[in-house]
């Protein structure tokens, strides 16, 4: 520090707050820290309710126009196609005749989409780049054509350069009950729809063919509108295909078959989708809507969606709105605890002070906090919780709505009520975003729900991310200082005026030392990417299981974390022999917190919520990091739980273990399974999940440093 | 001769009085209405206007002293349920986008530049008459204004916005240019009152829908088109004006009165510091409608005549009316229309007829005995003068 202060000339007050609060680096970084999970603990209270922020939108301001005629043929064809499974004679395609037949009796422009669906083949170069890259015409049969009908109404006086777009997954093999309702509310909406005069934006239905996955066929289909490939339409209407396409025989709908336009249709760009599902019977005593946002890499459609959704099924469809929990938070005592806690200081803030808003009761803590955590781990995850997340990659707000009902589908009487409500609802959204004129763009894209009508908006959840980060680089700019002391003994011992040029030499060249520790640090990272390829490799070998698959990875991997041990191997022994370099952890553990800080901050830019939660996991290892022979030496109490800390902290750090930690935490640790962490990998790679690049690249070998600094013999 | 010389003297005396109570006369009726956003939403505000220029219209206004902006078509909008028509009530009974609508300024021409230039007159050689404000010195123009507002400004379109001393430069302007000689500003929107802060021009009477951090606030919304149709303030002031028609004698002061802030949710300001007449004496037709006190003139070429020279020819005017003998050919043109009340100015009638008629006229008006004595005196001298000379 004597280096640092000694200047004559006066320092500004920045270097100064600088130098102050690294010399306090212990206590800046326990308070920060603290700050920084307090922080989390408090955005459930924070929250905001939800506003409809674009004026254009006025969702209920009109009087829904469906009537009982277009929920009577909607009716009609979910009775039609339930026939049509029970009968179960005709082809495959017959499903798919119906409801291209029934869309043309509306006046509908209707095509058929054929498609081969995407494997999620995981490639490393693949990230960030369109699905489409892939390799397409390998092992391609013609039974494993997917069949998107797609109906379209063009506004009547509209210009023709917007669409709105119905998406409802079905899979023409088995049709449930539920699939078919689906297909009928979105069918008698899109009755409704034909006979309009205040469209203004097409309106466009897709019947994705689900028998190989929701997304795929929605994916497929954007891929065909967005970007078409036009070598690939010559492939599927090949002749070699000719059993699968579709063939209106015998004459028997001769209006379809003669105006069915096979090629490609298209409206304008789209405005919003929304993707309708119908779920089985509901666990509550009310129709509910259950809305799943989170699309690729925890990016939200913007919130003004979910705000018109919310509203028009609340005020106007008085049905219920949910999202996504973690139910097993809602059990825990210390949360409802915490939440009696702010809930009291609220109380108090509120006698001091009627003005301030602060505190919410306990209750609605917890249930906040299980939908936050919900909606952190989703974003986090970075994968699609639905259908509507292909939108997204082409920035098309899209939602899934899940419609259930309180009573079994199967009661006649409910099926029109039910029809109705769940028509209506999206009558009312669709009408809304027909009134928008720019895309959705006023309210928040970044955001984490606590409740379907409360949120917490980027500039506040950020607190808490910046918080926790905050030490690293304090910390780091200590331990480097502390390090370069330590050569510089000597001279610090001298008054400032002796200092000798030979020991301003040393001082240079300890100045530089922190390369070596870069080096290694560098070649830790390097070892991460080689970690995070090698599933490419494991899952082009035949006939491996997920456990098998898993416990090769974790050799190779081992193994080539020992192969990079002997390339750099001079260093270390090198390391071990200088008096002088007996530091050499300190430098270490700087460059390595550099490191995780600079992966946690580029992180949180491409998806926040893995590194908020990449942050809550690895910040306190890296602080903490310490060799484990000083402490042991030192061996008092302090000491003693600083390894015990450490230790925990280490195996809560391995990706792995905070896998199945957290499972064990949230389901029980009955079902757990040693492939299943391949599994889930396996399912963030093939999302390409930005998440999956952080676990590689950033925390294993952070991770991994911290552990080496653990065991380092100084 | 004698005749010629009293009749001389009254007209001349008469001419005194006209112009000493006011330079100018009230001589015609301008609106400028004004819908100044755009966007489907904002249908509310050229319903207001539309339905502001269909009352003009129905007062007397013609259409071609009328100057429509409308910023966006909200008939033409695809969102719009009933094509080419707007409604400002949810009854749809009143069609405003009928046939007779004359848009003068629509969709992107509605700018602060062109409103500026409406008022001030500064336009490019190639902008049509029917385009222009021709107001003279005598107008009384009507400007209506609604749109989205603030603390001192409006917003025009979605990206510009005219601000209290852009209008009051432009009023200012108009003054001097003696373009109205009297002007009422109606502004209906959020905050309106500041956008007359700046007003330093006599002869400007202004009305607003709310005071500063007021909101003005929609009537009600029209569930089949899915959209308000109509705001408060709007409403409120065309509710008075259905129960008038063009001979109705309702005045200022009551139109001012008949707002009811609770109604309103918002308070209407005045600012009547820069007006020089008493509102109770003012009917609303003297801005809504085209009435005005008409100044019967014996001669259409004199009246003309009157309009385009301008001040203070009143005197020099009924000079030349004794001396000119010219203008006595077209007299007989005029004599049928004799409803004013300030014609005393009939002189120089020589044919007997013409006398008669005059003196018709004065019976009807009884405000000025002495007048109606002198007229029977001369009546009887002439009488008297004429049967001495028979008898002779």
């Amino acid at each position: 520090m004597a280096e640092i202060a000694e200047p004559k000339l006066k320092q500004r007050p920045i270097v100064r707050l600088g130098i102050f609060l690294i010399s306090h680096s212990l206590f800046v970084s326990i308070v920060c820290f603290t700050a920084g999970v307090l922080a989390l603990l408090l955005l459930p209270v924070l929250a905001k309710n939800t506003y409809i922020s674009e004026n254009a939108l006025m969702p209920g301001s009109a009087n829904n126009m469906l009537s009982s005629h277009d929920t009577s043929v909607a009716n009609k064809l979910v009775k039609d196609l339930t026939d049509l499974k029970l009968r179960s004679r005709g082809s495959e395609f017959d499903s798919q005749k119906l409801i291209a037949q029934y869309m043309f009796d509306l006046g509908a422009e209707v095509t058929h989409h054929k498609f081969y669906p995407q494997s999620n083949q995981f490639h490393p170069l693949h990230f960030f780049t369109s699905p489409d890259s892939g390799n397409i015409g390998k092992n391609i049969s013609c039974s494993s054509l997917g069949i998107n009908t797609v109906g379209i109404i063009r506004a009547p006086r509209g210009d023709g350069k917007e669409a709105i777009v119905l998406v409802t997954p079905y899979n023409s093999m088995k049709v449930g009950v539920e699939e078919a309702f689906s297909l009928g509310i979105a069918y008698s909406v899109f009755s409704l729809l034909t006979r309009a005069t205040w469209l203004a934006k097409d309106i466009i239905w897709l019947v994705a063919d689900s028998q190989y996955g929701e997304y795929s066929a929605v994916a497929a289909w954007l891929t065909e509108y967005q970007a078409p490939t036009f070598s690939r339409a010559h492939i599927v209407n090949s002749e070699t295909c000719r059993e699968s396409n579709i063939v209106y025989k015998h004459g028997q709908k001769p209006n379809a078959e003669e105006k069915l336009y096979d090629g490609f249709r298209r409206a304008g760009t789209m405005a919003a989708a929304l993707v309708i599902k119908v779920a089985k019977q509901s666990d509550y005593f009310e129709d509910t809507v259950n809305i799943y946002a989170e699309a690729s890499n925890g990016q939200m459609p913007n919130l003004d969606l979910i705000n018109i959704v919310n509203y028009l099924a609340v005020h106007k469809q008085g049905l219920q709105i949910k999202v996504s929990k973690m139910w097993s938070l809602l059990n825990y005592r210390w949360l409802y605890t915490l939440g009696v806690v702010f809930e009291s200081l609220g109380q108090i803030a509120r006698s001091l002070n009627p003005q301030w808003k602060f505190g919410i009761p306990a209750t609605e803590y917890v249930e906040g906090t299980a939908t936050l955590a919900s909606s952190l781990y989703y974003q986090g995850l970075g994968v699609p919780t639905g259908p509507h997340g292909a939108f997204r990659d082409y920035q098309v707000d899209a939602i899934t709505l899940e419609i259930s009902s309180k009573v079994p589908l199967t009661k006649m009487a409910r099926r029109n009520e039910f029809l109705i409500r769940g028509g209506k609802l999206i009558e009312g959204v669709v009408r809304s975003v027909n009134n928008l004129l720019e895309k959705f763009h006023q309210s928040f894209f970044l955001y984490l729900l606590t409740s379907p009508s409360k949120f917490v908006s980027v500039g506040v959840y950020m607190i808490s991310f910046a918080l926790l980060v905050a030490p690293l680089p304090i910390v780091a700019a200590y331990l480097h200082v502390e390090a370069s002391d330590f050569g510089s003994i000597q001279p610090k011992e001298k008054s400032a005026s002796q200092a000798s040029s030979a020991s301003k030499m040393n001082v240079n060249f300890d100045s530089w030392k922190w390369l070596k520790s870069a080096r290694k640090v560098f070649a830790f990272h390097l070892w991460g990417g080689v970690v995070s390829v090698l599933p490419y490799f494991i899952s082009q070998m035949p006939n491996l299981t997920a456990k098998t698959s898993f416990i090769v990875w974790i050799l190779l991997s081992v193994f080539s974390l020992l192969v990079s041990y002997m390339i750099s191997g001079p260093s270390f022994s090198e390391a071990a022999a200088s008096q002088s370099q007996k530091k050499e952890w300190a430098s270490l553990k700087s460059v390595t917190i550099s490191a995780a800080f600079i992966g946690l901050s580029l992180t949180s830019v491409i998806n926040f919520a893995t590194a908020e939660i990449g942050a809550l996991l690895i910040v306190p290892i890296c602080l903490m990091a310490r060799p484990l022979k000083l402490d042991i030496k030192a061996s008092n109490l302090i000491s003693l739980m600083r390894i015990t800390s450490n230790l925990v902290l280490g195996f809560i750090g391995f990706p792995p273990a905070t896998y199945f930690l957290l499972k064990g935490v949230f389901e029980g640790y009955s079902g757990i399974n040693v492939g299943d962490f391949w599994e889930w990998l396996e399912s963030l790679w093939a999302w390409n999940s930005a998440t999956y690049l952080y676990i590689g690249l950033v925390h294993l070998p952070c991770w991994a440093l911290c552990i080496h600094i653990l065991f380092h013999h100084c | 001769m004698l005749l010629l010389l009293c009749l001389g003297n009254i007209g001349n005396s008469v001419a005194h009085l006209s112009s000493s109570s006011e330079s100018t006369l009230h001589t015609n009726n301008w609106a400028v209405l004004v819908c100044t956003s755009r966007f489907w939403f904002n249908y509310r505000h050229m319903a207001n206007t539309l339905s502001l220029y269909r009352t003009v219209k129905r007062l007397g206004i013609p259409d071609e002293r009328i100057i429509l902006m409308l910023a966006d078509d909200m008939a033409c909008n695809a969102r719009n349920k009933y094509p080419a028509q707007v409604f400002n009530n949810e009854n749809h009974k009143l069609n405003l986008y009928g046939d007779n609508v004359e848009v003068d300024y629509r969709g992107y021409e509605v700018t602060v530049e062109n409103f500026l230039r409406v008022l001030t007159g500064r336009h490019e050689a190639a902008v049509p008459r029917s385009k222009r404000l021709l107001s003279d010195e005598g107008s009384h123009i009507l400007l209506y204004m609604t749109g989205h507002g603030g603390d001192e400004f409006l917003k025009f379109q979605d990206s510009e916005e005219l601000q209290s001393h852009d209008l009051a430069d432009a009023v200012k302007q108009m003054k001097e240019k003696r373009r109205f000689k009297e002007l009422l500003i109606m502004v209906d929107t959020c905050q309106a009152s500041t956008l007359f802060s700046q007003l330093h021009s006599p002869g400007v009477l202004a009305i607003g829908s709310s005071m500063k951090g007021e909101n003005s606030y929609s009537h009600h919304l029209d569930p089949d088109v899915g959209v308000s149709v109509v705001d408060r303030f709007t409403y409120y002031t065309l509710a008075f004006f259905e129960k008038l028609n063009m001979y109705d004698n309702a005045s200022l002061s009551s139109f001012f009165n008949s707002f009811n802030p609770n109604l309103l949710m918002s308070t209407a300001y005045y600012r009547m510091d820069l007006y020089q007449r008493r509102l109770e004496e003012v009917p609303v037709t003297n801005f809504f409608g085209s009435v005005m006190e008409t100044l019967h003139t014996d001669s259409a070429y004199k009246s003309h005549r009157s309009i385009d020279i301008g001040e203070a020819k009143i005197k020099k005017r009924t000079d030349q009316s004794i001396s000119g003998s010219d203008r006595r050919i077209l007299r007989n043109m005029n004599n049928k229309d004799q409803v004013s009340n300030l014609s005393t100015e009939e002189n120089s009638q020589d044919s007997f007829g013409q006398l008669w008629n005059s003196v018709l006229s004065k019976v009807t008006t009884t405000e000025n005995v002495d007048e109606f004595v002198c007229h029977g005196l001369l009546l009887m001298l002439s009488l008297l003068v004429a049967s001495t000379w028979l008898s002779h």
